[in-house]
């Protein structure tokens, strides 16, 4: 009994410990040194994480992931996340970066660090084709669907008071409550309406109003100066000889606004 | 360690966390109540009842207590509302709760009717009572009383377990961490408070069990022996 938790004190003070010089090191000589880069994806955020027919994942995220990974010359080790998870994550020591439709909010970089960002990311409105929504006040008394702690959520608690928000723990779930007839109405990115149609085309959204376009970025612990320069860099190149926006296109039909990114990144 | 721990945002959030565990005991409580409604009535029809009323508990049990509860609320919500029967996330995550809360139930009761002695139906059968005034008067409630304590960790068990109903957005306690969580990033905070609620509240249904034991068993509060 004595022994056992000796056993559990030693192992806690261990965790403590590891956790406390984890936090101090190097995170890019680390991955160098591992050989292996641990990026946290959502994968249940098409076309951004996904699961292909084969069940392997696949996406923009992901492929960009991948090409990271390639570049830096390391192994990719995805580690799957949700939206409400993939701060914690980073906070935690359980990924080394985020790249998971992370948009760049001022309340988050107060708690992690941006790189430049990668891509647009329009949040709308958009609800079934039958209703008539023009503008905010048109959600009052009307249920609208939402990923809880997404930057749709906190839009739409500000400034539609009168709306009455439903929230999911995933883009999955919420897909499903609207193809499932739950709501009508919901706010999330745009990238994702046409996934969400899919699942029941009889009740097919459209975009109503664009609440507002945010960037996405790849998230990175505070303090990681070498590692967020090395990202930046990345970014900045693969925009510029178009590798980037290549994979955007293939995944989501459009093209990102290079231009409009590389200005964002002082370039 | 280099984590700084920072409670500074329950300031403002504290009436959400309120308002969480509210929903999370008006939902449990109800299932529970519901749930033992269900139960007691298919644990009679499963021990005194027809053969093939028997199956059908039996195959409900079954099938309750051999799937996952994420299923069954993902059933009622998403299930129900395809075929046009749209519930709220509440009144799904009540019937899921009281469906799941029933089939256990059922086997805890069906032990305490089974371990009614032959010798108490016998003497019951003796002065003429019928079937029902026998299982009312003479079964039930030693029954109940001899597997009380379990029922009441299925209880408190249930009310644990209704935190998963936050993933069809119903805004119970786990919700509300998720969404304060989402909100400050004091991810290790937010689910150390909630945490300590949720012991809270275990506590809080064991006594309510426990007082509700002492008014219910009358021969127990007077002799406080076991049966």
């Amino acid at each position: 009994m004595k022994n056992s938790l000796q056993r559990a004190i030693a192992g806690i003070a261990f965790v403590l410990l590891s956790l406390g010089m984890s936090a101090h090191a190097d995170t890019l000589d680390d991955i160098r040194k591992a050989g292996k880069i641990r990026i946290a994806i959502d994968m249940a955020i098409p076309p951004f994480g996904m699961t292909d027919d084969k069940l392997q994942p696949t996406g923009s995220d992901v492929d960009l992931a991948r090409l990271l990974a390639k570049d830096l010359g390391v192994e990719l080790e995805i580690v799957t996340t949700t939206g409400p998870t993939r701060i914690p994550m980073l906070q935690t020591n359980k990924a080394d970066v985020v790249v998971s439709t992370l948009s760049i909010t001022p309340d988050r970089a107060k708690v992690v660090d941006f790189t430049v960002p990668y891509a647009d990311h329009p949040s709308v409105v958009a609800g079934l084709k039958s209703l008539s929504i023009k503008d905010l006040s048109d959600l009052d008394g009307k249920k609208v669907a939402v990923v809880r702690g997404t930057t749709q959520d906190t839009d739409l608690t500000q400034k539609a008071k009168g709306a009455q928000l439903v929230r999911y723990e995933d883009d999955a779930t919420m897909a499903l409550a609207v193809a499932s007839g739950q709501v009508d109405i919901l706010a999330t990115a745009r990238s994702l309406l046409p996934a969400i149609s899919k699942k029941n085309p009889a009740r097919t959204v459209e975009p109503k109003i664009t609440m507002q376009t945010n960037y996405l970025a790849i998230g990175v612990r505070k303090d990681e100066p070498k590692l967020l320069a090395w990202l930046n860099d990345w970014v900045k190149t693969n925009l510029k000889n178009g590798k980037l926006a290549a994979i955007y296109k293939q995944y989501h039909g459009v093209d990102i606004p290079t231009q409009e990114l590389l200005s964002k990144a002082g370039n | 360690m280099s984590y700084k721990f920072d409670f500074a945002f329950l300031a403002d959030k504290w009436p959400a966390f309120v308002a969480g565990a509210w929903l999370t005991i008006q939902l449990t409580i109800l299932a529970i109540v519901l749930g033992f409604v269900v139960g007691t009535l298919c644990a009679i029809a499963r021990v005194y009842g027809q053969p093939l009323l028997r199956r059908l508990v039996g195959a409900y049990v079954e099938v309750i207590r051999n799937t996952p509860l994420l299923i069954q609320i993902f059933i009622v919500y998403f299930g129900l509302s395809s075929l046009g029967l749209k519930l709220s996330a509440e009144v799904s995550a009540v019937i899921a709760l009281t469906v799941n809360m029933g089939a256990y139930t059922t086997e805890i009761m069906r032990a305490g009717l089974q371990s009614v002695q032959r010798t108490q139906l016998e003497a019951a059968d003796c002065l003429g009572l019928t079937r029902l005034q026998t299982i009312l008067h003479v079964v039930l409630l030693p029954a109940m009383e001899r597997v009380y304590p379990a029922l009441a960790s299925q209880g408190v068990l249930l009310m644990l377990a209704s935190s998963i109903t936050s993933q069809i957005s119903t805004e119970e306690l786990t919700a509300t961490a998720n969404l304060v969580q989402s909100d400050t990033y004091r991810s290790f905070e937010v689910y150390m408070i909630v945490a300590v609620v949720y012991l809270a509240l275990s506590v809080l249904y064991r006594v309510g069990f426990w007082v509700i034991g002492q008014i219910l068993f009358e021969r127990r509060r007077r002799l406080g022996t076991s049966l």
